[in-house]
C-alpha cells in the first residue's frame, strides 16, 4: 500500500499535464507539418513567404526591449544597493514595483493614448518648448511597443536583481570603496559581476512573456511590421489557417529556445 | 419513499409550464450587440412570450467573434450532439456560407412572416454560396470615408483622387491595415475594386477562377506605395480616434460606429462622411437557427420579432443606426422623417445604391488579404 502510494498521488498532477499541455502542444507541433492532410514544410515555406519582416521585427523588439530592461533593472537594482539617500531608496524601492500588478491590455491602452501624436507624451514635451508642434510625430509603432514591454517588464527583473544584490557579500563592497573606487565602478566591476545569473535568468523568462504577449502589439499596433502573436491571432481568425498558425508557434518557440540554450550555455560555463 | 419520490417527480414535471424555456442568443459583434439582444430584444420577446427567457452571449468582435461561433458549430456536429446549445446565433456575412454548406442550419426564412420583407440580393447568396432560406439579415453595414472639413475642404471623391490627395498631404490618410479590424480591409477591397485589372463584379459575384489572382500585381505595387505616404491606425476605433484629434484629416470607418460615435460626443459633431467612387464594400450580420437547436419554435419567433418593421425601426436604425436588414420602405413607414433622414444625410439613397459593394467571393477576399500581406505588408 505504502508503495503504491507514491504514484497514486502523483497521477493526478501528471494526467493534467499529459493532457492539458503535453497533448494540444504536440496536437500543434504536427498540425505545423501538416498541409492538406499530408505531412510537409508547405506551412513553414508560406509563413517565411509572408511573415519573415514580422519574425526578424519580433526578435528585434523583443531582443532591444530586454536589454534596455536589463540596463534599468540594473540601474535600480544598483541605487537600491549602493545608494546614499535614504529617503530617495525608500521613495524608489516603493515605487518601482508599481507596474508588476498592471496587466498588459491595461498597459497597451494607457500607452496608445500616452504616445498618441497629440497625447500626453507629446503636448508635455510642446508645454515645456522641448518640440516644435509640427514636428510632433505619433509614437504608435515599435517604439510604443518597446515602451510598453519596458515599462511593465522592468520591475519584475528590478525585484529579482536587487534581491541578489541585497544578499551579496557587502565586505566586497566596503573593501572597493575604502579603495577609493566610485559607485559606477562597484556597481560595473564588483557587484553586477556577482548578480549575472539571476540577471539572466530574470532576462530570459521577461523574453519568454514578452514574446506571448498579444494584447500590446494589438492596442498600439497590429500593422506592418507587426508581431508573430498578432500574425498568428489573425491567420487563425481571418483564414482559419490552423496549419501557418501553428507554424509561427513553433518559430517563436525556436526563438525562446535559442535564448534558452544561450542562458543554459552560459550557466554551464559558469559552474565550471 | 420511493414512491414519494416518484409522484413529486411526476407532479414537477406536469406543474411545470410546458413552454417555459431559456433562450440562447449568441451573436458576434462588439458588446453592443450584446447589449442590443440583452436590453432591447429580450424584454420585448420575454413580454410576448410570457415565461421564457433570453440569455445573450457574446463571442467577442470582428470575424474572430464568428469564427468562434463556428468552431462551437463543428464541435458539436462532430460530437454528434442530439441538439446543441444554441438557439439563434448573429454571425458575418462570411461565416453564413460555410455553415450552410457543412449543413449546420435550419431554413427557416419561409416560415416566418418577416422572410417575404426581405429584398437585398445579400440574404440569397452570402459571397458567393447560395443561402436563401437559411439567413435573416440583422442589419446591413457600409464603410465610408470619414473626413475632417476644418483640414480638407475638398475631400477625394474616388480612388484616384485618394491616392493623388494623400501623396500631396502625407500622413493625413489613415487606415487600419488589414489586421485591425474591417474598415481596413473594406478599404484594402475598395482599392482593389477600382485598381486592379480584374473586373469587379468577377471578384463580387463569381465565378471564383485562380487567374484572376495575377491580375492585381499592379494595385498592389501602388497600395504599397500610397501606404508609405499614409498613417496605420490601431484599428477602427484607432482611426476615428485620430480623426477626432486632427491627427489625420480622412480616413475609412463604418457608417454605423461613425454616426454612433458622434451621436454620444465622441466625435466633434462637424466631421462628415463620403462614399468614394466606385465604392466601398459593406456587409450584412445575419441570424441563422441551427437545424439542431433545442428551441425551434421559439427561435423562429425570436428572429421573427427581430425582423419587423417595428423592430428594425426603433432597434437597428434609431438606436445604432444602422441600415436595415428588410426591405427599407417598410422600416421608412415606421419612422419619421428626421430619423430616417438622418441616416442618409452624407451618403444619399442614391449614392449607397451606386458605390455601395459587396465584400469579394470568400476565395477572392481570402486570396487578396494574403496577397496584400505578401505584397503591401512584407
Amino acid at each position: 500500500m505504502q508503495r503504491l502510494l507514491g504514484p497514486l498521488l502523483v497521477t493526478p498532477a501528471l494526467l493534467v499535464i499529459l493532457v492539458l499541455f503535453a497533448l494540444p502542444l504536440a496536437a500543434s507541433v504536427i498540425g505545423a507539418f501538416e498541409v492538406d492532410g499530408a505531412a510537409g514544410l508547405g506551412n513553414f515555406t508560406k509563413a517565411y513567404r509572408l511573415y519573415t519582416q514580422d519574425i526578424v521585427f519580433t526578435a528585434l523588439i523583443v531582443g532591444l526591449s530586454a536589454l534596455l530592461v536589463g540596463l534599468l533593472s540594473v540601474a535600480i537594482g544598483g541605487y537600491l544597493t549602493l545608494g546614499e539617500n535614504p529617503r530617495a531608496v525608500a521613495l524608489l524601492r516603493w515605487l518601482y514595483r508599481w507596474p508588476m500588478f498592471i496587466p498588459f491590455i491595461v498597459v497597451g491602452q494607457v500607452l496608445r493614448t500616452f504616445l498618441a501624436k497629440s497625447g500626453l507624451f507629446n503636448t508635455t514635451l510642446i508645454s515645456l518648448g522641448l518640440l516644435d508642434p509640427m514636428s510632433a510625430t505619433s509614437y504608435l509603432d515599435w517604439r510604443g511597443i518597446v515602451a510598453a514591454f519596458v515599462w511593465k517588464q522592468t520591475p519584475f527583473v528590478a525585484l529579482m536583481v536587487s534581491g541578489a544584490m541585497a544578499s551579496l557579500d557587502r565586505s566586497t563592497i566596503e573593501a572597493a570603496r575604502n579603495l577609493g573606487a566610485s559607485r559606477l565602478r562597484i556597481l560595473v566591476e564588483i557587484v553586477v559581476p556577482q548578480v549575472t545569473t539571476t540577471l539572466l535568468v530574470g532576462l530570459v523568462l521577461s523574453f519568454v512573456t514578452m514574446m506571448s504577449v498579444l494584447s500590446v502589439p494589438l492596442m498600439i499596433n497590429a500593422q506592418t511590421p507587426t508581431m508573430i502573436t498578432a500574425d498568428i491571432a489573425f491567420r487563425l481568425n481571418t483564414y482559419r489557417d490552423y496549419g501557418v498558425a501553428n507554424a509561427l508557434g513553433l518559430i517563436s518557440l525556436a526563438i525562446t529556445g535559442s535564448v534558452a540554450w544561450f542562458y543554459l550555455r552560459v550557466n554551464m560555463r559558469q559552474a565550471q | 419513499m420511493k414512491l414519494l419520490l416518484n409522484t413529486t417527480i411526476a407532479l414537477a414535471v406536469v406543474a411545470s409550464p410546458v413552454a417555459a424555456a431559456e433562450l440562447t442568443v449568441i451573436t458576434a459583434g462588439d458588446q453592443n450587440m450584446v447589449d442590443y439582444v440583452n436590453q432591447y430584444l429580450a424584454p420585448k420577446f420575454e413580454q410576448a412570450n410570457p415565461g421564457n427567457t433570453v440569455r445573450a452571449v457574446g463571442t467577442g468582435p470582428g470575424d474572430a467573434g464568428s469564427q468562434k461561433i463556428l468552431e462551437r458549430f463543428d464541435a458539436q456536429a462532430k460530437a454528434d450532439a442530439a441538439t446543441w446549445d444554441t438557439d439563434v446565433a448573429v454571425v458575418h456575412e462570411k461565416f453564413a456560407g460555410p455553415m450552410v454548406k457543412a449543413g449546420y442550419l435550419e431554413a427557416y426564412r419561409d416560415a416566418i412572416a418577416t422572410g417575404k420583407l426581405v429584398t437585398r440580393a445579400n440574404a440569397d447568396n452570402a459571397l458567393g454560396t447560395e443561402v436563401k432560406g437559411y439567413v435573416m439579415p440583422m442589419f446591413n453595414s457600409q464603410t465610408a470615408l470619414a473626413y475632417n472639413p476644418a483640414l480638407v475642404s475638398n475631400p477625394p471623391k474616388s480612388y484616384a483622387e485618394i491616392a493623388e490627395w494623400a501623396k500631396a498631404h502625407p500622413g493625413q490618410f489613415g487606415y487600419n491595415g488589414i489586421k485591425g479590424g474591417a474598415s481596413g480591409v473594406s478599404f484594402v477591397m475598395g482599392w482593389i475594386y477600382a485598381f486592379s485589372d480584374s473586373d469587379p463584379k468577377t471578384l463580387m459575384y463569381g465565378p471564383f477562377d485562380e487567374a484572376e489572382k495575377t491580375k492585381w500585381d499592379g494595385a498592389f505595387a501602388s497600395l504599397k506605395e500610397f501606404t508609405k505616404s499614409a498613417t496605420l491606425t490601431p484599428g477602427n476605433a484607432g482611426t476615428l480616434d485620430l480623426l477626432s484629434r486632427g491627427e489625420i484629416a480622412v480616413g475609412p470607418v463604418w457608417v454605423d460606429m461613425f454616426y454612433s460615435w458622434q451621436a454620444d460626443g465622441r466625435l466633434p459633431p462637424d466631421l462628415k462622411l463620403i462614399l468614394p467612387a466606385p465604392g466601398m464594400p459593406g456587409q450584412p450580420m445575419h441570424y441563422v437557427i441551427p437545424a439542431k437547436a433545442p428551441n425551434k419554435a421559439l427561435a423562429e419567433k425570436f428572429v421573427e420579432l427581430a425582423t419587423s418593421p417595428d423592430v428594425q425601426a426603433e432597434g437597428i436604425v434609431k438606436r445604432f443606426n444602422w441600415y436595415p436588414g428588410i426591405d427599407a420602405d417598410q422600416v421608412k413607414a415606421k419612422l419619421d422623417d428626421a430619423t430616417w433622414n438622418k441616416l442618409f444625410v452624407d451618403i444619399t439613397p442614391a449614392d449607397l445604391a451606386e458605390k455601395g459593394k459587396p465584400f469579394p467571393l470568400a476565395p477572392y477576399n481570402t486570396a487578396i488579404l494574403e496577397a496584400y500581406e505578401a505584397k503591401v505588408a512584407n
